[in-house]
C-alpha cells in the first residue's frame, strides 16, 4: 500500500517532472557508490573473519566469535554519532591522536567517513550467515579436495568459496539493503544520499521527496529480486558436517590476523563505545545530564517496542499459518508482500504515511498518534516476525494437530495444553526480533511519533544536533546496552555461531 | 583376482562388467598398487572437555599388502575410520608410523600432507563438489600442481573413468541430480582418476537403501579389483566386510582384534568377541576330554586347534596379529594336557553347526523362515537357549520337541570363566 502511494504521489505531482529528474542523479549516484563501496567491504571483511573465526587455530576463537557480533547492537547512527563526537575537540580519539603528535582530521564527513562507519557496524550481516554456512559445511569437501593433490588454501578458493557463495551474496545483499535505505548515519555525516534528500525535502519540495522516495524503492526492490534470483540458480547443499576439519595451523600469520580483528573490532565496538562513554562520564561527572532524564524516553522506547512487537506477531501470524497450511498463490502473495516491508526504506513508509494521513479527511486525526507509529513499524518490520512465526506453526505440524484433537475435544484447552508450548519459542524469538529494531529505529520515529513523544533514539538524534555530546552519550549507551541485552538474548544465545 | 560377473539376479543389471573387462584388458592405464604398513599407531582426539583426549586407536599394527582389499570391520565409535582417516593424512596419529609403498607419510619426524600421499579417498556421502559438474569433478584432481595432464589428455582421462563407472553419458550434469548409488559411482571415478597409489572407502555404501546397496556394493568391488588399487574400506557390516575383503581387520574399543580371512574369522575367531561380531554365535559349556574334544549337551565337539583360548576379552592384548591364528606366539593356548583334562571350556557351535534330530530333549520356541534357510530358536531342558540354522527341508513348528546335535568342521573354544552356570550354552548375536 505505502509502495502504491508513493509511486501514485510521485505520479499526480509530476508537473514539474523534468525539473525534478534533473536534481534525483546526482544523490542517487553518491547512494549506488556508498552501497556497492560498503557491501563489496563487507563481503570480504565478513567472510575474512568468519573463516578466521572457524577454520583456523585462532587463539580466543570462541570469544572473538561473540565479540565480532556485536557492532551489530549499535545503530549505525549511534556509530556514527560516537565518531563525530570522538573526533570533536575533547573527545577520545581527538585527545588520542593529539597525544601520539597526530592532527586529528578538522572534519569527518562524506564518502569516506559514511563508508567506514556503514562496514564496521554492518558487516556482521555477511559474518553470521558464512559463519552458519562454514560450521554446516560438511568437512568431506574439503577434504576430498586435499585429498585430490590441493593444499589448504587452493582447496579453500576452489572447493570452500564456492559453497559459501550464496551466503557471501545473501549477506552482501543485505547489507547494500541497508545502505541505501540508511539515513541516521549518512544524515550525521553529511552524506547526501537519496534518503537524505527525501528527508530534507518533505516539507519545501514534496516532488522531489516523493521522486527520490520512488527511486529508493526501485532501487531497494530491485536488490531484493536479484537476490530472490541468485538463490533459485545455486542448488543449496543443506547436509551437514560430520566432523569439523583439521584447523589451518597460522604460524607467525597469527600476528596480522589478531591484528585484523582488533582493528574490526576497534573501529566498530572499542572506539565508538569509548567515545560515547567519555562523553556519558563528563556529562554526568558535571551534572550536566543524569539517568534519571533517561526514564521517560526509555520507558516510552520499551512501551513502543513492546505494543510494535506484540501487533507485528498477531498481524504475521495468520499469514504465517495460512502460507504453511494452505499453500496457495494468494498465501504466498501475502507472505511475499509482508517481506517487501522490510526492503522499503523506513524514512519511505514514514514518509508515505504522514502525507497519506494528513491528506485524507478520516484518517488526518491518526497523524502523530502511537496508533500510525505502530502502524508504520509492524508494516516495516513485521518480514522479521515471518521466519519466526513460521518456525512456530511448523512446531505443530499437521499429524500432532490430528492427533491430539482425538485424544482432547476441548479446542481451548488443546490450544493451552499443546499448541501454545510448542509454539512459544518461536513466536517470541520472533517479537523479540521486531522488538530489536524498533528499539534502534530512527526515521520513522522522527517522522511518525506524537509530539513531547521521546525514543532512545530520538533522545541521540535529537541532542546530537543541539551538540550536546554528553547526553547523546548518555543515551547511546542505554540503547546499546539495552539491545545488546536483547541481541545477546534473541540471537545469539540460541545460534549455533557461538555455541559451536 | 578373478572379478565376479554380474549375474542375472542383480537388480537392473547393467554392463558395469564389460566396462570393467575392457579396462582389464588395458593393464598400461592400471596403477600399481602400493602396500600400506601400519605399525604401532595410535590416534587421539581432544575431547569436549579440554584437558582430557580421547584415544580413538591404540598401538594399531596392520600390513596390507598391494593390491589386495582390506576391511576394517567394527561396532560404531571402534576407531576404525580413525585409522583409515590416518592413512590419508586427515589424522595425525600421536605414535607409530604409517608406509606406502616405500615411502613413510607418518612417524614421529615425518608428516606428509594428504595432498602429497597419492591417496583417493570416497566419502560415506560421496562427497561431490556441488557446484560442478560430474564431469568437471571426476577431472578436479588432475588439475592439481602434481598432475601435469594436458587439456585432451585430462578429457580423455575423465571419458575413461566415467566409461569404467558405466556413467558416460552424465558428465554434464550436476551432482544433485543424481541417485545416491550414481553420486557414490561418480566419487569413485573421481578418486581413481589421478592414479593413486591406495584407495580408501568410508562406509561408502552405507548412506544407500538396502537394495541398491547390494548393487553399488559389487559395481565398486569389480571396479577396484579391475584396477588393481590397493584398497582399505571400513563398514560396520559383517556382510559387506566378508563379501569385499580378501582380509578383514577386526576392531573393537580402538584395538585391532583380529586380522585374517573372511573364513578365519568365521571359523576360528580368537575372541568371544570377534566370534560374536562376526556371525551368530552359541557358545555352549563343556568339559575337556583327554581326547582333546569337548563333551556337551550336543555331543562331543572337535575343536580345531588343539587348545584352548583364554578370552583375551577381559584383557586386550596389544599387539596384533595379522598372520593367521595360533601362531606358537598366543601365550593364552592351554597347550598343558593333564590341565585340560575335565575343565569346563565354552565351544562356539554356529547355528549351522546345529543338527536337529528327532528326539525329546529341546523345545523350538521360535522360528523364522527365510527361504533359503530357516533359523530355530530351542530351549534345552536346562534353560539355556540355542540358535539353529538349517535348510528349509521339513519344517519343525513352534513347539516341536527335538534332539541337537553338534556337525560340522572343528570348532573354538575359551576356558570358561567361573560365573557361568555349569551347562550353560549362552547366544550371542552381532
Amino acid at each position: 500500500m505505502p509502495v502504491a502511494f508513493v509511486v501514485w504521489r510521485t505520479v499526480r505531482l509530476g508537473a514539474s517532472l523534468p525539473d525534478t529528474l534533473a536534481e534525483v542523479p546526482a544523490p542517487l549516484w553518491r547512494t549506488v557508490q556508498l552501497a556497492v563501496l560498503v557491501s563489496a567491504t563487507t563481503a570480504v571483511v565478513g567472510t575474512g573473519l568468519a573463516w578466521l573465526t572457524t577454520r583456523t587455530d585462532l587463539p580466543f576463537r570462541r570469544a572473538w566469535r561473540v565479540a565480532l557480533v556485536l557492532p551489530l547492537a549499535l545503530p549505525s547512527f549511534v556509530g556514527a554519532a560516537a565518531f563525530v563526537a570522538g573526533l570533536a575537540p575533547g573527545g577520545v580519539i581527538h585527545d588520542a591522536l593529539t597525544a601520539v603528535g597526530i592532527t586529528p582530521p578538522r572534519r569527518f564527513r562524506g564518502l569516506g567517513a559514511s563508508w567506514l562507519v556503514m562496514s564496521a557496524f554492518t558487516y556482521p550481516y555477511v559474518l553470521l550467515p558464512v559463519t552458519a554456512r562454514l560450521a554446516n559445511l560438511r568437512a568431506s569437501l574439503e577434504e576430498s579436495g586435499r585429498l585430490l593433490g590441493f593444499s589448504a588454501f587452493q582447496t579453500f578458493v576452489r572447493v570452500t568459496l564456492p559453497q559459501l557463495r550464496s551466503a557471501i551474496f545473501g549477506g552482501a545483499l543485505l547489507v547494500f539493503l541497508y545502505s541505501v535505505s540508511e539515513f541516521g548515519a549518512v544524515q550525521l555525516l553529511g552524506y547526501d544520499t537519496l534518503t537524505r534528500v527525501i528527508y530534507a525535502t518533505r516539507q519545501t519540495d514534496r516532488a522531489l521527496s516523493f521522486a527520490s522516495a520512488t527511486v529508493v524503492l526501485v532501487l531497494a526492490l530491485g536488490v531484493v529480486v536479484l537476490e530472490r534470483s541468485q538463490r533459485g540458480r545455486t542448488s543449496p547443499d543443506d547436509r551437514a558436517a560430520v566432523a569439523s576439519p583439521d584447523n589451518v595451523r597460522l604460524g607467525w600469520r597469527v600476528v596480522p590476523a589478531i591484528t585484523a580483528v582488533l582493528a574490526v573490532l576497534a573501529v566498530g565496538l572499542i572506539v565508538p563505545l569509548a567515545s560515547l562513554g567519555t562523553w556519558a562520564r563528563r556529562g554526568l561527572a558535571d551534572g550536566r545530564v543524569a539517568w534519571g532524564d533517561l526514564l521517560d524516553p526509555a520507558v516510552s522506547t520499551a512501551t513502543v517496542a513492546v505494543i510494535a512487537a506484540f501487533v507485528a506477531v498477531v498481524v504475521v501470524f495468520p499469514v504465517a499459518a495460512a502460507a504453511i497450511r494452505r499453500p496457495h498463490p494468494s498465501t504466498q502473495v501475502a507472505s511475499v508482500s509482508v517481506v517487501v516491508g522490510f526492503a522499503i526504506p523506513g524514512i519511505v513508509i514514514a514518509l508515505s504515511l504522514a502525507v497519506l494521513t494528513l491528506n485524507t479527511p478520516v484518517l488526518n486525526r491518526f497523524y502523530q498518534t502511537s496508533a500510525l507509529l505502530v502502524l508504520a513499524y509492524v508494516i516495516h518490520f513485521g518480514s522479521q516476525a515471518l521466519a519466526g512465526t513460521e518456525t512456530a506453526v511448523r512446531a505443530v505440524p499437521e499429524s500432532l494437530r490430528e492427533s491430539s484433537r482425538l485424544l482432547e475435544p476441548r479446542a481451548a484447552r488443546r490450544l493451552w495444553r499443546v499448541d501454545w508450548p510448542l509454539m512459544r519459542p518461536g513466536l517470541l524469538a520472533a517479537g523479540g526480533l521486531v522488538m530489536l529494531s524498533t528499539l534502534k529505529e530512527l526515521p520513522i520515529t522522527l517522522l511518525l511519533s506524537p509530539i513531547g513523544f521521546d525514543t532512545l533514539a530520538t533522545e541521540i538524534w535529537g541532542s546530537y544536533e543541539e551538540g550536546f555530546y554528553a547526553a547523546t552519550g548518555l543515551a547511546s549507551i542505554a540503547l546499546v546496552a539495552l539491545s545488546a541485552t536483547l541481541t545477546w538474548v534473541l540471537v545469539l544465545r540460541r545460534s549455533e555461531v557461538v555455541s559451536s | 583376482m578373478a572379478s565376479t560377473p554380474t549375474t542375472a539376479s542383480t537388480i537392473g543389471a547393467r554392463p558395469t562388467g564389460r566396462a570393467a573387462q575392457r579396462h582389464r584388458h588395458d593393464p598400461t592405464s592400471t596403477p600399481a598398487g602400493a602396500a600400506v604398513r601400519i605399525d604401532g599407531v595410535n590416534v587421539t582426539y581432544a575431547s569436549s572437555s579440554r584437558s582430557a583426549t580421547v584415544e580413538a586407536v591404540r598401538n594399531a599394527t596392520l600390513h596390507v599388502e598391494a593390491g589386495t582389499i582390506m576391511a576394517l570391520l567394527g561396532p560404531s565409535g571402534c576407531g576404525k575410520t580413525s585409522l583409515l582417516r590416518a592413512i590419508a593424512g586427515l589424522e595425525r596419529p600421536t605414535a607409530g608410523s604409517i608406509t606406502i609403498g616405500d615411502r613413510t607419510v607418518s612417524d614421529t619426524t615425518t608428516w606428509v600432507h594428504p595432498e602429497q600421499r597419492s591417496v583417493g579417498m570416497v566419502f560415506q556421502d560421496g562427497a561431490l563438489f556441488p557446484h560442478l559438474s560430474v564431469a568437471d569433478n571426476v577431472a578436479f584432481g588432475l588439475r592439481s600442481a602434481s598432475s601435469k595432464l594436458s587439456k585432451r589428455d585430462r578429457a580423455a582421462r575423465v571419458a575413461e573413468m566415467l566409461e569404467l563407472v558405466d556413467l558416460a553419458d552424465y558428465g554434464d550434469r550436476l551432482p544433485g541430480t543424481l541417485s545416491g548409488g550414481q553420486q557414490q559411482r561418480i566419487a569413485l571415478a573421481r578418486s581413481l582418476a589421478p592414479q593413486p597409489s591406495v584407495l580408501l572407502l568410508d562406509e561408502p555404501f552405507s548412506a544407500l537403501d538396502a537394495a541398491l546397496r547390494l548393487q553399488v556394493r559389487a559395481d565398486v568391488a569389480d571396479i577396484v579389483r579391475s584396477v588393481g588399487v590397493t584398497t582399505v574400506f571400513v563398514t560396520h557390516d559383517q556382510d559387506e566386510a566378508f563379501v569385499l575383503g580378501d582380509r578383514v581387520a577386526v576392531l573393537r574399543a580402538g584395538h585391532i582384534e583380529q586380522v585374517g580371512t573372511p573364513d578365519e574369522l568365521y571359523r576360528h575367531p580368537h575372541t568371544r568377541w570377534v566370534a560374536g561380531f562376526v556371525g551368530e554365535a552359541n557358545l555352549v559349556r563343556g568339559r575337556w576330554r583327554p581326547d582333546g574334544t569337548v563333551e556337551t549337551l550336543l555331543g562331543r565337539v572337535p575343536v580345531g586347534t588343539g587348545a584352548v583360548r583364554a578370552d583375551r576379552d577381559a584383557r586386550p592384548e596389544p599387539s596384533v596379529r595379522d598372520d593367521g591364528r595360533n601362531d606358537g606366539r598366543n601365550g593364552d593356548d592351554i597347550t598343558d594336557e593333564a590341565s585340560r583334562d575335565g575343565s569346563p571350556v565354552d565351544v562356539l557351535v554356529r547355528p549351522e553347526q546345529v543338527d536337529l534330530r528327532p528326539g525329546d530333549c529341546a523345545l523350538v520356541t521360535n522360528v523364522e523362515y527365510y527361504g533359503h534357510d530357516v533359523r530355530y530358536e530351542l530351549e534345552l531342558d536346562d534353560g539355556s537357549i540355542l540358535a539353529a540354522r538349517t535348510k528349509s527341508g521339513d519344517l519343525h513348528q513352534r513347539g516341536d520337541r527335538l534332539c541337537v546335535r553338534f556337525e560340522g568342521s572343528p570348532t573354538e573354544a575359551w576356558s570358561a570363566d567361573g560365573d557361568t552356570v555349569e551347562g550353560a550354552s549362552t547366544l550371542l548375536t552381532p
